[in-house]
């Protein structure tokens, strides 16, 4: 049974019937797309190309087209996969965590926030293939298959393997999770679609849902459980992404904090994007009424904190390499902020850990303006961060000899701009043709903590 | 090599000495052989033939590359004799190239020569190469040979040109015409004695001799002084004191790579024996010599023969010799200290000078006579053949061509408009003669001017032998039949002055029956004789010792160093020297000596103007990444723009420039790379010098140029874990000096587990572990690297790449830090900045001291890049080995961002069989690809390699013992590094085997399963991080007073 | 569920007012069919007197059988099929193996409850799906009863369904 304290800001203002609910919601997917969304489209279809051209050229030259090198083996590629999969996070996070918190206020946004989970592990999952040397082989000699394939089994020592199975077990579980969820309001497009393609379309989508109370209860349970499951999984996926760097031997990769360090930083950078694409849908499908300023000030309170997490993290690493007494340990930290790469570790300072502080002042939290700019500040950081972690350890690590700098070519940025090319594609035909909003679960809080309570005859 | 004896025999008709065998002695395989038979008469046949046969080699070779398809494969019909496709066969041969001399053994596999390795038999060269011997493998292969005689540059017959030639030298001698052949030294006595039959033949005629790098100079000091004009041998083994003015005695100086070894055998010390050599060099350019020495004094150019006389001075105020009088140079660093050592090593001390200037040399002379160490540490009665230039002959010779004089000029061999000072006139004069002759195999900078081009057989498909010391013969036999219609120089000459034999093959034989068979008993059939030599590569007979005349003293030396050594010079000077790599030019068209890291300044593909610290500083010039400035060098009227690299523990005021670069007709590998140097080589002293004191100045330009380094920074940034050195002294005290232990402080839990295992309190590193291991209770190899003899000349670097078919990426790519060697040298200069000042570590010292410490594939037992690969692709042997399965690679890289010594390789574009690395050339044609060794894949794209401590030759050893029922002996299987090391610095075995010599010199005891080394030297590279590696290091060891530590 | 031939359909559009009117309804021992809503409507269930669903415990044994899965591969893999010196460590050791089987156990369990709902809620993209009525995905509810199980007792069960507050109440017939 739900408590909620009257005191608390509606969290579906405008006088929102259930009927409302759906025409609001259901408008956006039958109507015309709208002229913003459009140019969304066109941009994010341009950089696509762009990202296109330069991963074709990346298969068919090899990996030398980028700008790494015998010292530097990874950079933008596995910063790139690490940054995508925190950006996922945010989506489960929201949907089961809160709901395990029975936090009403996800309602309005964990749609679209898991939606943006799904895009975003796969942005991310693109990266550990492109980045192989050999792709055509490696995407399924990586999986656990006989040796007629190939030869040998996997090796379950490597994090890399373990990256493997989490992030495909993240993936088909939030995929699952999501579309769970979108059954009901599949249901209510189809019972109002006018013309039959959609009709037959959206009905095989709701899996013949007729909202009987039977189908209801379980559904509910198995919400319940797929949050609980979903939970540990959303930990268990950065913790075992920063075993990549936490079981090596590298300076500055070689830190057992990493696991709660990396999972907080990779909320931050969750909440952050859900905060970016939340204002511009709110904006473009005019949300206003299911976005409140309410929920944009509750998002911002959590990348405070999480922004804090990651801060202290930062200071603490500082403090153990130091108190290590390894040199190699202390000059790795040491060349972060004084080496050559200075500028990179103070963009990521000033953006994740000053920046966030800002929102401590109300009025910058309740501002939109404010808010969106701040949420891209913090995933520039969040980028830094990877890259700090990963190009730094290895540019200088033990030997000087082999000391090199990382100078990114064309098709290091292209591949980026492949990934953010095909996210907001994604995301837009999503925002398009499926229910942004969780209809069936907004409408089960209309009477309660809807703005008007519509009182009965 | 003993155990190999068998192998050499070219089967039964050889011990037989069989006519048939001998008529075909010279072919690599029997006439019956099922290909060729239609014509083999026709040379070019013959060439045909020998495609067909290695048609498969080729195949093989293509097979080899993953996943590349099979082109042709032609299998053998007929198994030729004693050819077992899959097992080398060895021939003692000898290299000898631009007057360089090495005595080597050739590997070869279905007939192809893959592998060259140094001659153990031989005491000239000791068994050692050098990265040019080691790299010269590939010339033979090289596309641009010339395949045919040229007549104006059209394809011709021998037929036809010889009988022209004749006619036309018959024609020239009947008119009195002068006649030349230019050559570089000629150590072959049968060749020199064809030489002589032609000159006499045509009395017209001389034969001129000059050197690259002439040292004429010598040769005149020991005639004033002994009445000899020779180069006198030097053992650098029974010197305990070794002074060298400028003479970079390891590097490219007379005999380098025999003297390394011996120069070596003086470091090498261990507990027992805790004495070595003490090195003093003084030079104006950090040479690597330099790099080696204990006391290393940069000195101008121009102060040379002063410092020298001042020395002679000192000595001789000792001896109780007048001294002479000469300007003072003014204080010269532990000269006085120097002199007060050779003094009291009187006997034992050796002075060498690289100066061409015969004062200088007299005075060198002058001191060694004093020191005594003439009969001991210098030999005159065994005179080196090497550098018999005559640069007074060379100079009247361009005169007598500019004026026209010359009628008929062959060059055998020789390249003067390349790499002569005055090689332009002689391109501009060579249209004055009337018949001109390159033997060249290239069609290089001469021989595109001349109007015959009688290309000469490589010399690994030559029939030859060679002197390099009197009663020290080597034989050079073809390990090839010959590739294209070449023919050699021998028997054109032969043809020329209408010999009867003018199969050289024949003549070298009845040469050595007559000449050579008769200076020894032990053997009574010739044939026999003959197939020993032939086997050993070297034959050593009493050439009757040269008696020197008493040392004459040193009359208006004093004068002529006056004159030409102010006391100071205030202006730049200029110094051309030769690279360890390129040297003088000849290879230049060779691209794995192009992307060998120079050993001192770790550039690739170029050469550059260095400059000391202090000139850079002054003229607010310096290196931006691999952004180097440029400037423009005014020298000797001439103006040129050169990168500019600086270079720490150059003299003052001097700069450096290296030879062999800016070739036109090297290939499509070497043209127009870098500057040409040879035009500012400088005789206005009275002598070919390759220093300029006057005239020399830079003026830094806005622009930059980029230098490809495989190693940008430079000081070790006084990690203790990577380098562990010390001064004997020190280390006389303590054997343990120097050594940094990986002790860590632990838990009150685990100091009571480890018990008595601490040292002070705290615990080893190595102690400490989360699981046992495995053990390797069969073989267990491990490489041991003694850094007091490792003198970093990247002979193993080659030697590596050769036999591991190691791409070359060319100089983008080593631009973007892409280099494939998988055994690099790390150069690591001191830097005076304290350990707690890592900003200031990065500048190295003004004159630093320096470590070359080998580094390649440290075969961790815990090997970080096993447990990280998602495919194990690279897991360890059951005898210690870190193998790299390429197959299965699917290149995340992960393994080598995780190798903490960084020596892993990843192949980031295909590098074989691909235009845009056409510099590959032993995988870009076919032809290139025969040099590939067939047990060793080419790997293909985006897979990651690394060192496998040569896998091949341990499995390979390892089943020829099995076929003999017994355990591989010790020193039969060796990896090509060590093999190719000249000093010795490298040793490979068997950590299990006690009769090994790792393990005897590491003093591994077996206790309880796991290895305990008692050689205190012994450390691995980060101990602390606890991968256990297999590569074992010594610390080095320099034999500096401990007061000088900071002098 | 097979449907009978014929209902009677109460529309309601407050939640609350469905659980009392099904509740009064069942008093007058009438059989409730079942109740359609948009969202699920809370102590609807106990008011129908639906038992607690066991998916739980088909998630439990699921995840079980995914951790058994997990740990059997890895340990047979790396220790028995094909052992392999790597890093020096042990063939086969727990610790590295706990990252995959946790995974594996997740998912396992997923899918498997997920399989189970479906199935046991008979949902499936090619199914016919017949409404009570086209407005319960929308913002109504409806309460629909069967009048073969009822005997046919039409008008009492109307008025019954009117007094509880249906705003209308309709027959539906599925030919």
């Amino acid at each position: 049974m739900e408590v909620v304290s009257t005191v608390r800001p509606p969290l579906v203002t405008g006088g929102k019937t259930a009927s409302d609910v759906t025409n609001d919601i259901c408008r956006q997917v039958e109507g015309k797309p709208s002229k913003s969304w459009l140019m969304g489209m066109a941009i994010s279809l341009t950089a696509l190309a762009i990202g296109l051209y330069a991963t074709i050229v990346l298969l068919w030259e090899g990996i030398g087209v980028w700008g790494l090198n015998k010292t530097v083996g990874w950079a933008w590629d596995i910063t790139n996969f690490v940054w995508w999969v925190g950006i996922g996070h945010a989506g489960t996070l929201i949907s089961a965590i809160l709901l395990l918190f029975r936090q009403k206020w996800r309602m309005s946004i964990n749609r679209a926030a898991e939606a943006m989970t799904i895009f975003a592990v796969i942005c991310a999952a693109m990266f550990p293939g492109f980045h192989m040397g050999r792709l055509w082989l490696g995407f399924y000699w990586a999986l656990p298959l006989p040796n007629t394939f190939g030869s040998l089994w996997v090796n379950f020592n490597s994090p890399l393997l373990w990256d493997v199975f989490a992030i495909s077990t993240y993936f088909i579980v939030s995929a699952v999770f999501w579309y769970i969820g979108l059954i009901p309001d599949f249901a209510t497009i189809r019972d109002r679609a006018k013309n039959k393609i959609s009709k037959m379309i959206y009905g095989a989508l709701s899996f013949g849902w007729d909202g009987a109370a039977k189908t209801w209860s379980r559904y509910e349970s198995v919400a319940l459980i797929l949050a609980g499951l979903a939970t540990p999984l959303v930990l268990s996926v950065h913790t075992i992404v920063s075993f990549d760097f936490a079981t090596s031997v590298i300076p500055g990769w070689h830190t057992t904090i990493f696991p709660p360090y990396f999972v907080a930083g990779a909320i931050f950078s969750g909440f952050a994007m859900v905060m970016t694409l939340m204002l511009v849908a709110r904006h473009v499908m005019n949300l206003k009424d299911y976005i409140t300023i309410y929920h944009i000030e509750l998002m911002n309170i959590i990348i405070i904190i999480t922004g804090s997490i990651v801060g202290v993290a930062y200071l603490t690493e500082l403090f153990i390499s130091w108190y290590s007494g390894v040199p190699a340990e202390q000059y790795a930290f040491l060349n972060r902020a004084t080496g050559p790469y200075w500028w990179a570790y103070w963009t990521m300072m000033t953006c994740n850990v000053i920046s966030p502080q800002l929102f401590w002042i109300r009025k910058i939290r309740t501002s939109i303006v404010a808010s969106f700019i701040l949420s891209i500040v913090v995933n520039i950081g969040m980028w830094f961060e990877r890259f700090v972690i990963i190009v730094t350890s290895l540019h200088r690590d033990y030997l000087p000899s082999s000391w090199a700098m990382f100078y990114p070519t064309f098709y290091d940025v292209g591949e980026y701009l492949f990934s953010l090319g095909f996210f907001f594609t994604c995301f837009l035909l999503f925002a398009k043709f499926f229910p942004v909003v969780n209809m069936a679960e907004v409408k089960s809080i209309i009477k309660s903590t809807g703005s008007t309570i519509k009182t009965s005859k | 090599m003993e155990e190999n004896i068998k192998r050499y025999w070219n089967g039964l008709e050889q011990l037989k000495n069989d006519p048939e065998y001998v008529k075909y002695a010279d072919k690599e395989f029997p006439q019956e052989l099922p290909v060729g038979k239609e014509d083999s008469a026709t040379p070019s046949s013959s060439r045909r033939d020998f495609l067909k046969m290695m048609g498969f080699s080729v195949a093989a070779a293509s097979l080899a590359a993953c996943e590349a398809p099979v082109r042709k494969a032609i299998p053998y019909l007929n198994k030729p004799v004693n050819l077992v496709p899959g097992v080398p066969n060895y021939y003692a041969s000898t290299y000898s190239l631009g007057g360089d001399y090495c005595s080597i053994v050739v590997k070869t596999r279905e007939g192809r020569p893959i592998k060259i390795q140094g001659n153990k038999l031989s005491h000239f060269s000791k068994g050692g190469t050098s990265a040019q011997v080691e790299a010269s493998v590939l010339s033979l292969y090289d596309k641009e040979r010339i395949t045919d005689p040229l007549l104006d540059g059209e394809k011709s017959e021998w037929e036809v040109v010889d009988a022209e030639i004749i006619k036309q030298l018959k024609t020239i001698a009947d008119q009195n015409g002068q006649i030349r052949i230019v050559s570089h030294s000629v150590l072959s006595p049968t060749t020199q004695d064809i030489l002589d039959k032609f000159l006499e033949k045509f009395p017209s005629s001389k034969h001129i001799v000059y050197d690259t790098d002439s040292m004429h100079g010598m040769r005149v000091a020991n005639k004033n002084n002994f009445g000899l004009a020779l180069i006198p041998a030097y053992n650098f083994d029974k010197a305990e004191v070794i002074i060298s003015f400028d003479a970079d005695f390891l590097g490219n100086w007379l005999n380098a790579v025999g003297y390394s070894r011996d120069y070596a055998k003086t470091r090498k010390i261990n507990k027992e024996h805790r004495k070595m050599s003490r090195h003093y060099q003084y030079e104006s350019l950090m040479s690597l010599t330099g790099s080696n020495a204990d006391y290393r004094i940069p000195i101008k150019p121009s102060q040379q023969g002063i410092i020298i006389a001042k020395l002679y001075n000192l000595i001789a105020s000792k001896a109780g010799q007048n001294t002479l009088n000469v300007a003072d140079p003014g204080e010269v660093k532990f000269l006085a200290k120097a002199a007060d050592q050779l003094w009291s090593a009187r006997g034992k001390s050796l002075v060498v000078a690289g100066s061409n200037d015969p004062d200088v040399q007299m005075l060198v002379n002058g001191i060694n006579a004093m020191l005594g160490n003439y009969g001991s540490t210098i030999d005159l009665s065994k005179p080196v053949n090497l550098k018999q230039g005559d640069d007074k002959a060379m100079d009247a010779f361009l005169k007598e061509l500019a004026e026209g004089k010359i009628g008929s000029v062959i060059f055998y061999n020789a390249n003067p408009v390349y790499n002569h000072p005055k090689g332009s006139e002689i391109a501009d004069s060579l249209s004055k003669t009337s018949l001109s002759i390159s033997t060249s195999g290239v069609k290089d900078e001469t021989a595109s001017l001349v109007k015959y081009i009688l290309p000469d057989h490589h010399y690994l498909e030559s029939w030859n032998d060679a002197e390099p010391v009197p009663g020290h013969l080597s034989l050079a036999q073809p390990s090839i039949t010959p590739l294209f219609d070449t023919r050699q120089v021998q028997e054109s000459l032969l043809t020329w002055i209408e010999e009867e034999i003018t199969d050289y093959y024949q003549y070298l034989n009845n040469t050595w029956e007559r000449k050579y068979f008769p200076t020894q008993q032990k053997i009574t059939e010739f044939q026999t004789f003959w197939d020993q030599s032939l086997h050993d590569g070297v034959y050593d007979y009493d050439a009757g010792s040269i008696s020197p005349g008493d040392f004459l003293p040193l009359d208006n030396v004093a004068q002529g160093i006056g004159r030409k050594y102010p006391a100071s010079n205030d202006g730049l000077e200029l110094v051309l020297y030769s690279k360890i790599g390129i040297g003088n030019g000849t290879q230049a068209n060779n691209p794995w000596l192009q992307e060998m890291p120079d050993p001192i300044t770790k550039t690739t593909w170029d050469n550059y103007l260095t400059v000391p610290q202090a000139l850079a500083r002054e003229l607010g010039i310096g290196a931006d990444g691999n952004q180097f400035p440029v400037a423009t060098l005014n020298a000797r009227g001439m103006t040129m723009k050169v990168p500019v690299l600086v270079q720490p523990g150059q003299a003052r005021g001097t700069l450096g420039l290296a030879l062999g670069y800016g070739r036109k007709n090297a290939g499509i590998v070497a043209n127009n790379l870098g500057i040409d140097a040879y035009p500012l080589m400088d005789n206005s002293r009275g002598f070919w010098s390759n220093v300029i004191l006057e005239g020399v100045n830079i003026e830094p330009l806005s622009e930059t140029y980029r230098i490809a380094q495989t190693q940008t920074h430079h000081t070790y940034m006084g990690r203790t874990n990577v380098i562990q050195e010390a001064y004997l002294e020190e280390y006389q005290a303590d054997p343990a000096a120097g050594r940094h232990y990986a002790n860590i402080a632990a838990s009150m839990d685990l100091d009571r587990k480890m018990g008595d295992g601490k040292v002070d309190g705290k615990i080893d590193a190595k102690k400490i572990t989360l699981w046992k291991g495995h053990d390797y209770n069969n073989h267990h190899w491990g490489l041991m690297v003694d850094m007091n003899s490792c003198i970093g000349c990247s002979a193993c670097t080659i030697s590596c790449q050769v036999e591991n078919n190691v791409p070359v990426v060319g100089k983008e790519e080593v631009l973007n830090r892409r280099d494939m060697h998988w055994i690099r040298i790390d150069r690591y200069y001191s830097s005076d900045a304290p350990v707690n000042d890592p900003v200031g570590m990065e500048e190295a010292a003004e004159n630093p001291e320096i470590t070359h410490q080998p580094m390649m594939c440290q075969h961790c037992n815990n090997a970080p890049c096993e447990t990280v690969c998602p495919v194990v692709a690279t897991t360890h042997s059951t005898e210690g080995l870190n193998q790299m399965t390429y197959n299965r690679c699917v290149g995340t890289r992960y393994c080598a961002n995780n190798c903490p010594y960084k020596v892993r390789r990843f192949n980031w574009f295909k590098y074989h069989d691909n235009d845009q690395f056409s510099m590959n050339i032993s995988m870009h044609n076919d032809l290139g690809k025969m040099v590939l060794n067939p047990d060793v894949v080419v790997r293909s794209r985006g897979v990651m390699e690394k060192c496998s401590f040569c896998v091949q030759r341990i499995q390979y050893g390892k089943l020829e013992a099995k076929l003999e029922g017994r355990r591989p002996k010790d020193g039969e299987i060796n990896v090509a590094c060590a093999e190719s090391c000249p000093s010795e610095a490298l040793v490979f075995g068997d950590l299990n085997d006690p009769e090994s010599r790792i393990n005897k010199m590491m003093k591994v005891k077996e206790d309880n399963g796991n290895k305990v080394i008692q050689e205190d030297r012994i450390y691995t590279v980060l101990e602390e991080i606890g991968v256990r590696p297999n590569v074992f290091y010594t610390t080095k060891i320099r034999n500096k007073d401990l007061e000088d530590k900071n002098a | 569920m097979e449907l009978n031939k014929k209902f009677i359909v109460g529309v309601y559009s407050d939640p609350d007012e469905v659980v009392s009117a099904v509740k009064k309804i069942q008093t007058n021992k009438i059989k409730v069919h079942e109740v359609y809503s948009p969202f699920a409507i809370h102590g609807i269930d106990e008011a129908l007197g639906y038992k607690r669903s066991r998916l739980p415990i088909a998630a439990f044994l699921f995840g079980m059988l995914g951790t058994l899965l997990a740990l059997t591969m890895q340990f047979w893999m790396m220790g028995i099929d094909w052992p392999m010196i790597i890093g020096g460590k042990n063939f086969a050791s727990l610790p590295p193996f706990i990252p995959v089987t946790f995974e594996l156990t997740v998912l396992i369990s997923a899918l498997g409850m997920v399989g189970v709902f479906m199935v046991a809620s008979d949902l499936k993209p090619y199914k016919k799906v017949k409404l009570m009525d086209n407005r319960i995905t929308d913002d109504k509810h409806v309460i629909a009863i069967d009048l073969g199980a009822n005997n046919g007792a039409s008008d009492e069960i109307k008025n019954l369904l009117k007094e509880t507050g249906a705003e209308e109440v309709n027959e539906k017939n599925f030919e």
